[in-house]
């Protein structure tokens, strides 16, 4: 293995062990992204996991009828959202490489009364979806974890149909704008 | 990553139309919001980047693309 991919996995590891050992409240950063009309009827159980960063759901073009993938759908808040907007026809493919998120994300759809969201346990480096079988990709905070963005990137472009749209919310930082102490901390890149 | 690094790998990937939707300041407060970003990671981030630079350390940004057809 090459040094690259040894580090690629080390990342890998450091990201789903800090994500894995996430067990605090986090309902502030729901009420600081989201409006209480969009969490009027999202489960707390997604609310008090959110952990995204911005609200990309409010410029997402979503059509009625839809299929979306969640890429990181951690606890289910925005899938719990799209698949409302997508309708009872459409469906929410909530991608995530951690069972527990993904259990959160199920039992947040049921007690929501959606049956229109899709748990489904992978890596998005290597989406286990079809060719052009999406609408629409969103995410939330995620693609900034991976150590392989273009594959991320390249992966989306696969499973998205020709035209498909995509909007995601992510963190941007410019070169040379942090000491290299914070840049190279592992839990500023795990965060 | 820089934005015009993510741009510039999304166009690489076949999308077009890239747009900013949003942008938001993110400091060391919002860092501390969430539980991945450890209490050593923001004392350290709190020590050494300046004062004046707390409130904006990176930034929060929404992209909304369309794969070419």
């Amino acid at each position: 293995m090459s040094r690259d991919l040894m580090h690629s996995v080390e990342l890998k590891t450091l990201v789903r062990d800090a994500y894995s050992a996430v067990d605090s409240d986090t309902t502030n950063v729901a009420l600081a992204l989201y409006d209480a009309d969009e969490l009027a009827g999202v489960p707390t159980e997604s609310i008090s996991g959110a952990l995204g960063v911005n609200n990309h759901l409010r410029f997402a073009e979503i059509d009625e009828g839809s299929t979306i993938l969640d890429l990181g759908c951690g606890a289910g808040i925005d899938a719990v959202i799209a698949a409302r907007r997508t309708g009872p026809s459409g469906r929410v493919i909530a991608l995530d490489f951690l069972t527990d998120m993904l259990e959160r994300t199920a039992k947040a759809a049921a007690q929501a009364g959606l049956d229109n969201v899709q748990p489904l346990e992978g890596e998005m480096e290597s989406i286990p979806l079809p060719d052009d079988s999406v609408d629409h990709v969103v995410s939330n905070g995620v693609i900034n974890l991976s150590p392989r963005k273009a594959r991320v990137l390249a992966e989306c472009a696969r499973v998205l149909r020709p035209g498909g749209g995509f909007c995601i919310s992510d963190i941007v930082v410019e070169e040379n704008s942090l000491p290299p102490e914070v840049l190279t901390h592992p839990a500023a890149w795990a965060g | 990553m820089a934005e015009r690094d993510f741009v510039e790998r999304l166009e690489k990937s076949g999308f077009t139309g890239i747009e900013i939707m949003d942008r938001r300041p993110w400091g060391i407060e919002d860092c501390a919001r969430y539980p991945l970003f450890d209490r050593e990671l923001i004392a350290l981030m709190r020590k050494v980047i300046p004062p004046e630079c707390h409130d904006r350390v990176a930034e929060s940004v929404v992209v909304r693309a369309r794969l070419g057809r």
